[in-house]
């Protein structure tokens, strides 16, 4: 960032600067003492500010003591984050109607107010730019954060004082604005230093036709905040820390840490950067209207983790403190080029049993800690995420109609759906669609056949959503976001045998990839298809697997787990079926859906059989509520499964698959 | 023991990586029985009279639930053995063998298997070796099975 030179701003026209933001048609927000406390809110005058007010924080402690005088930025960290205005806590996503069948679901437009940010810290100007790297990084990007994100002007205010809890100089992000921001206030005790660093910034500044800042205000300004450096120090060794920290997966402390965290998310919610949320359905009475918000969620939740049917990734508060620990510090390098930490030192303070972040990771991974052996490769998002979506527009939304409507199961139906949108009709085998009838939650859904005017889904009714759309009739309508993910790699087992494994539904994802391979047949070696199910009766498209099975050019072997006397077919794990396989593994490319336990001891058989991790591809469950990556739900180590996924090689997981807890 | 048995008994799993000398001893103490679809070949509950190893065709291993009716539990396929208690001294059979097509096993009378093995010890290693391998795998897949992944709650 070029700053220029520096103009003076006497205290006294602070007020100025207000009415300059104001005439620029914006509404001021900054620091304010509320209960005790310093928020952030909408200010109409300086004289809101907390002038006078310092704080005194540790870990689990947060006091405002008054110091008397005239500066009003030298509380140090408020209570609340930006986050409140450019990701607010509860943001409305769609609204939707059922009439007759029909059905409309439309993305609310976001209108975003054109706030001026007054009092952004250094730390907290990296917090707004990582959080909107987040938001961004693609496919789709998030439309509401962008549109406040755009309309925000940043008059950042660098820190005179620092307090216990702050660690910036470890994170790189202060306490020196170094970033783009539109102005920087350094604040002296009869006035301000006042430099800009955008076009929009230097207008505002000289409109209010300063004085030039004399060489001795900029060098208190310097010296200032080089005291704040200094006092500080470094009490984080961010050095190398990513790669020790996934080096210690396993590492005792996240057991010690456990039996202190309360898992009530106070860290997460008071963190700038995190950004994590969930979606909340409304309805009226008749189910003929809902909508959907966006609510702040934490991955600390319980039921974060937590997919169809009551499995959860992560159940205890081990994992769950992992995951945070080890994303904010680690891989959120993988995923958005940078930590997901500025040291703001939010979460020590406003954790109610005091646990301090810099503590547990000089514990977990000090500076001369192993750094080695990375538990997992790169995410494939890594290399993308320094190059941010510059557009980003509300999600669409494409209607579908039911035209055919066939009971697999006694809880899984396969619905047939004529759609015109192209982007659904270019779907992948192996992605995903986002299903939305309104006044229901949105689950995302498996594509299990394309067809030239539409496709069709696999349904398992193991919820209200599912149920409901199970339940429509022929010719009803749905609403489908999509495709999502990445699907199966067909090109890959071009010119190579090819093994198939299914398990229970798992089935429907693969169902696409084996319409291409058939279609695609001379294109293949040998195709081999292993079929498991929990009984004959949970079995999916019996009839055309029977028709398949009755090809020259497949083979297909099937096992349930149990069954009555009146099955002649095998029973017994999935495996079992690869006890007579003779095949050469390293020329096969093995795809496989299905509970993730079976997949692994599928992958080891595989394995034994000679088939490389490399060309082992699987397709994983995780709770994926927004589809594109912004929700944080989904994630896996360093992998978003909806956006680095919900395909992945087996050398591409790495240790990741299968691990407890993450 | 005529060469068939023999030749039976080398084309199975069940005696890959076994030498030829302990595969035709082991030949010499097996009877062919070829088992029509439906035909019990071991009864739970009862001694064993002898070890199969299938050869061809399929035996479901069945337990008979009070009230609900046989379920089976696992299938065995060529190579793959039914009446693997006839190796443990005075175990019973713990389920039913129910041949589910026509199907070609090789039975080892369990007297003769059991003298026979405490005369030849590198026989009865051969043996016991297999049968480890056998309960070991089936105690894993047995465990898998008890996890009942495939039921709602499990990631699929």
């Amino acid at each position: 960032m070029t700053l220029d030179s520096g103009r003076f701003l006497p205290r006294n026209e602070l007020e100025h600067l207000f009415t300059a933001l104001q005439a620029d048609g914006r509404r001021v927000v900054g620091p304010t003492v509320v209960d005790g406390a310093v928020v952030y809110d909408e200010l109409t005058s300086p004289a809101q500010l907390p002038v006078g007010w310092e704080a005194d924080t540790a870990p689990g402690k947060y006091r405002l003591r008054s110091k008397g005088g005239e500066r009003a930025f030298d509380y140090t960290i408020p209570v609340t984050s930006w986050k409140r205005f450019t990701h607010p806590s509860v943001v409305p996503l769609t609204r939707g109607r059922r009439d007759e069948g029909r059905v409309v679901v439309e993305s609310v437009i976001p209108d975003a107010p054109r706030l001026a940010f007054v009092g952004v810290r250094a730390c907290e100007v990296a917090a707004l730019a990582i959080q909107t790297r987040a938001m961004r990084a693609g496919p789709l990007g998030d439309a509401d954060h962008a549109a406040r994100d755009e309309a925000a002007l940043v008059v950042a205010v660098e820190c005179a004082t620092s307090t216990s809890t702050c660690f910036c100089t470890s994170m790189g992000t202060g306490p020196e604005v170094r970033s783009d921001v539109d102005i920087v206030l350094s604040e002296l005790d009869d006035g301000f230093v006042v430099r800009t660093g955008t076009p929009a910034g230097a207008r505002l500044v000289k409109g209010l036709g300063l004085r030039s800042a004399a060489a001795a205000e900029t060098d208190r300004a310097t010296k200032q905040v080089a005291a704040v450096r200094e006092a500080i120090g470094d009490p984080v060794p961010a050095e190398g820390l990513p790669a020790r920290l996934r080096a210690a997966l396993d590492h005792p402390r996240w057991d010690q840490v456990a039996e202190r965290c309360l898992a009530c998310a106070n860290c997460t919610l008071v963190c700038p950067t995190c950004f994590c949320t969930s979606v909340a359905v409304a309805s009226d009475l008749d189910g003929a209207e809902g909508s959907t918000t966006r609510t702040w969620d934490s991955c600390f939740s319980l039921g974060f983790g937590r997919v169809a049917g009551d499995a959860n990734f992560r159940p205890q508060v081990k994992d769950r403190y992992r995951q945070w620990l080890t994303h904010k510090f680690s891989t959120w390098w993988d995923q958005f080029g940078s930590p997901g930490c500025v040291g703001c030192g939010r979460c020590i303070a406003w954790c109610p049993v005091g646990i301090d972040v810099r503590e547990e990771l000089r514990a977990i991974a000090p500076a001369d800690a192993p750094s080695g052996p990375i538990p997992w490769p790169r995410s494939p998002a890594a290399g993308r995420a320094p190059a941010p979506l510059e557009t980003v527009l509300p999600a669409t939304h494409a209607v579908a109609t039911i035209r055919a409507l066939a009971a697999e199961t006694v809880d899984t139906t396969t619905i047939r759906l004529a759609c015109s949108d192209p982007a659904i009709l270019a779907a992948q085998p192996g992605q995903f669609v986002m299903v939305e009838l309104p006044a229901f939650a949105v689950p995302p859904i498996s594509i299990s056949r394309m067809l030239p005017d539409g496709l069709e889904l696999t349904v398992r009714a193991v919820g209200p959503a599912t149920s409901a759309v199970t339940s429509l009739a022929l010719g009803a309508e749905i609403s489908l976001r999509g495709p999502m993910g990445r699907g199966w790699p067909v090109a890959e087992a071009y010119g190579r045998d090819v093994v198939i494994v299914a398990g229970g539904i798992g089935l429907a994802p693969l169902r696409p990839l084996i319409d291409r391979i058939l279609a695609e047949r001379p294109r293949f070696g040998a195709v081999r298809l292993y079929l498991g199910a929990r009984t004959p009766g949970d079995r999916l498209f019996v009839h055309e697997m029977r028709a398949l099975a009755g090809r020259a050019d497949l083979q297909v072997a099937e096992i349930v787990d149990r069954a009555g006397p009146e099955w002649t077919g095998r029973v017994g794990v999935v495996t079992q079926l690869f006890d007579q396989a003779t095949w050469n593994g390293g020329r096969v490319t093995a795809y496989m859906c299905g509970p993730e336990r079976m997949m692994q001891a599928t992958a080891a058989t595989l394995g034994r059989l000679g088939v490389r991790p490399a060309t082992t591809w699987l397709t994983l469950e995780r709770n994926m509520a927004c589809g594109v990556g912004t929700c944080g739900h989904c994630q896996l180590g360093p992998f978003f499964v909806c956006r680095d996924g919900p395909v992945f090689s087996l050398a591409g997981l790495g240790d990741a698959f299968g691990r407890e807890g993450l | 023991m005529s060469s068939s048995t023999r030749a039976l008994l080398s084309k199975t799993r069940f005696a890959a990586g076994m030498s030829p000398d302990v595969v035709k001893r082991l030949a010499a103490l097996a009877d062919v029985a070829d088992v029509p679809a439906g035909s019990q070949v071991i009864r739970e509950g009862e001694p064993i009279a002898a070890l199969g190893v299938v050869v061809s065709g399929r035996i479901a291993l069945r337990l008979n639930v009070p009230g609900v009716g046989p379920q089976t539990i696992l299938t065995v396929d060529d190579g793959d053995v039914f009446g693997w208690s006839a190796v443990m001294p005075g175990s019973r059979s713990t389920s039913t063998g129910t041949a589910l097509v026509p199907t070609q096993a090789l039975l080892f009378e369990r007297e003769r298997l059991l003298a026979a093995m405490a005369e030849d010890c590198e026989l009865a290693s051969a043996v016991y070796q297999r049968m480890l391998k056998v309960v070991a795998r089936r105690l894993a897949a047995t465990r898998v099975q008890l996890l009942d992944l495939y039921q709602v709650g499990h990631a699929s």
